[in-house]
């Protein structure tokens, strides 16, 4: 073979091999699982899918992230499926305590300081406490009021009737607006995590306090205790006096926001992110409450309870965040896809996109948007306007939290007292106490 | 010895021929039923099972006891034994009578009955479920119905303990009506004609030939119908799950229900749970064991 063929071929042979290789890496993207929580009703989920996964499937081609997308108690039920098999996916959407205790409390998700490095001087303090497993496992991607009392300025004004400060004046309501074919305050409480997260998580923080919880928890003092009791009898005097009607057990947690938007009565109590529910959907641009109607939504809180101890407190918890399956080897090309996922997730590029839908209130410092409709302008300064107590199912263990919400509906429902609903959260407490010695 | 042989093939043929059969039965079966006891008398708390970090050990019964105690396993278990007398004295009535009053032409437009009877089966459950909680929220069509007629009436269907598994029941007897319906309506048209035409010129009235003639021919299709509507309604999840999701207050759970809230809410407790699956299989078992016992006493004579 002469000197120039084999050269010819060389180069054939080079140019075929600089064409392949790329072609190569190419085919063989590192694929990482998610599981994800997202309610694919909600105006902002069509934005959450383009501008968030979609921009990062496309920015990162050597990636292939395979997403499971749930909402609600199934969400739940998958995550602690996947948790019995062993199987949790690469990331995975977790709450800082509470539904997710499993995780953190079996460390079943990395420790993400290593990795976070200097990245968390971008961050607020609060965003940076240690999660429930006692050590740091995600960022929360958002700050969340578990509690929060939406007002319906324009149909009170309609109806005569002004904003209540204290507990006396919102009983007084209940009348006029019975008469005026009125609920007074609108709760979808159907699944019953949501009577004690939205509402009586917040009774208990104004009533007994954070340091009484601790007490609790510790076994210093016994949730039959009068002040416990107290709280439980301030929970159940709402349905006695027709504040909260006994119907909100039946109602589908979902349905709420359509039933307050159509007025069906002047207050709604839910946790801040359902201002998500009332913002423009950008693929439809339609909106529960238009814009120009937004203006006349107050979010706020409880007004005062008689003998609280914390004044104007809502239950407050640093919100949800993604996390990283301890499973992931260190180093290893999951761990870094996984990682620059979660990076981007919680980028304030991403906290910029889910200020404007209404998902989250940001944890990274300095972002904000220029673009926010009225009522999500509101929940930003609504957080400047409260002080916050502990969200009782991200610090009370869920074999005691399950009993106390079963219980607050037992209660709303007239099937249990105050007395009976505390006798078996401590007996729950009891057991707890005894197999986690 | 040639018979000795010829038989003995025969064995190991006959061996062979229902090993697969046998080998599928107890790895998709047998398996999971031996496998759940183990768990249900374990300590087994999630993760690996075998060469775990944590070994998996004998708990006794306490699980068992501990489910036996729980108030919501007793009201779970009354809402199947709802759910168990509605099917088999609801649903399997109700769909032979539609059936028989199609077979005998005793309505016209047999085609648009058969249809909408049968329609609600070929419904996904999630949806039948999302649907009718929709009408019976204290905000949806039933209230505005019942409100148009009666100002001032609320709705405290599910909210009342003592009446909240009703509206699951209606649901239930909506939707698998149809079911029972079908499998009536396809044995009834399976008898000859000329029976019941040879019954009527001998005299007999419509319910003497029901009576003496269609249901002793279709007493096994009966105990079928029983059996199916048994485990069913104790396999009763899905429909439920969409709708009520067990509450208010756990009042419209059923075992399945309880199960799995056992098993995978709050604080998963998978040895309890399968103690309760383990109950639910016993008590199926001895359901149908009833169900046999009764179409041994009374059942007729099909051919």
């Amino acid at each position: 073979m002469s000197l120039r063929k084999s050269t010819m071929w060389l180069v054939l042979l080079a140019l075929l091999v600089f064409a392949l290789v790329p072609t190569l890496i190419a085919a063989e993207p590192v694929t990482i699982r998610v599981l994800n929580y997202l309610d694919a009703s909600s105006p902002g989920a069509a934005r959450e899918i383009t501008d968030v996964w979609q921009k990062f499937e496309a920015d990162n081609p050597d990636i292939l992230v395979i997403r499971e997308d749930q909402f609600g108690e199934p969400f739940h039920h998958k995550t602690e499926a996947y948790a019995a098999a062993g199987k949790l996916p690469e990331v995975i959407y977790v709450w800082p305590g509470g539904r997710s205790a499993t995780l953190h409390q079996k460390k079943l998700l990395k420790d993400i300081t290593p990795l976070l490095g200097d990245e968390r001087n971008e961050f607020i303090d609060a965003a940076l406490e240690p999660q429930a497993g006692g050590y740091l496992a995600m960022v929360p991607i958002g700050l969340t009021a578990s509690h929060a009392m939406y007002v319906n300025t324009a149909l009170l004004k309609e109806l005569g009737l002004e904003m209540p400060k204290t507990y006396a004046d919102l009983k007084a309501m209940v009348a006029p607006l019975r008469a005026a074919g009125k609920d007074c305050i609108i709760v979808g409480a159907q699944d019953d995590w949501v009577m004690q997260s939205v509402l009586y998580s917040m009774i208990f923080g104004r009533i007994v306090g954070d340091q009484k919880l601790y007490d609790f928890l510790d076994g210093k003092a016994k949730f039959t205790d009068k002040v416990f009791v107290d709280s439980l009898k301030f929970y159940e005097q709402l349905f006695k006096d027709g504040v909260i009607n006994r119907n909100a057990m039946q109602t589908p947690y979902g349905e709420a926001p359509a039933l307050f938007a159509a007025g069906r009565a002047p207050f709604m109590i839910d946790g801040d992110w359902r201002a998500g529910a009332f913002l423009t959907d950008e693929s439809t641009g339609e909106a529960l409450i238009p814009p120009e109607k937004q203006k006349d939504i107050v979010m706020t809180v409880f007004p005062a309870i008689p003998g609280e101890i914390n004044h104007g407190t809502s239950s407050i918890v640093p919100a949800v965040g993604y996390a990283m399956s301890a499973q992931v080897k260190p180093g290893s090309p999951e761990e870094k896809a996984a990682w620059r996922l979660i990076s981007w997730l919680n980028s304030a590029e991403v906290q910029k996109v889910r200020l404007e839908t209404g998902a989250a209130f940001p944890t990274r410092k300095g972002v904000t948007s220029d673009k926010l409709e009225p009522l999500a302008q509101e929940r930003a300064e609504f957080y400047g306007r409260i002080g916050g107590t502990h969200v009782l199912d991200d610090k009370i263990p869920p074999e005691i939290c399950i009993p106390l919400n079963i219980g607050l509906q037992e209660i709303g429902l007239g099937l249990a007292t105050p007395v009976e609903v505390a006798r078996s959260v401590q007996a729950a407490y009891n057991d707890w106490a005894r197999s986690n010695k | 010895m040639k018979t000795h042989r010829t038989k003995a093939e025969e064995r190991h043929a006959y061996l062979l021929m229902v090993l697969p059969a046998v080998l599928i039965y107890f790895a998709v079966v047998a398996f999971p039923m031996i496998f759940s006891l183990w768990i249900s008398v374990s300590d087994y708390s999630g993760g690996q099972i075998f060469g775990g970090s944590t070994p998996v050990r004998f708990a006794g019964f306490s699980n068992y006891v501990r489910m036996w105690n729980d108030r919501y396993f007793w009201i779970s278990l009354k809402n199947n034994v709802y759910i168990v007398l509605l099917s088999v004295f609801g649903q399997i009535p109700l769909g032979f009578i539609l059936a028989y009053a199609l077979y005998r032409n005793m309505i016209r437009a047999k085609g648009f009955f058969q249809t909408v009877i049968y329609l609600p089966c070929v419904i996904s459950s999630v949806i039948v479920g999302i649907l009718w909680q929709t009408i019976f929220s204290p905000y949806g069509p039933v209230t505005e119905i019942m409100q148009y007629f009666i100002p001032g009436w609320q709705n405290t269907m599910l909210s009342n303990p003592r009446t909240a598994i009703v509206p699951v029941l209606l649901v239930m007897l909506w939707y698998y009506t149809g079911t029972y319906f079908i499998i009536f309506l396809a044995n009834l048209q399976k008898i000859d004609k000329e029976v019941i035409e040879a019954a009527k010129i001998d005299g007999a009235t419509e319910w003497q030939s029901l009576r003496h003639v269609i249901l002793p021919a279709l007493s096994g299709v009966i105990v079928t119908s029983s059996i199916l509507a048994i485990s069913g309604s104790l396999k009763s999840f899905d429909l439920i799950f969409a709708m009520t999701g067990g509450n208010p207050a756990r009042r419209t759970s059923v075992l399945a229900l309880y199960m799995y809230d056992t098993a995978f809410r709050g604080a998963p407790n998978y040895p309890r749970a399968n103690a309760v699956s383990t109950f639910m299989m016993a008590f199926s078992f001895l359901l149908i064991i009833i169900t046999k016992l009764v179409e041994k006493k009374f059942g007729g004579r099909e051919e």
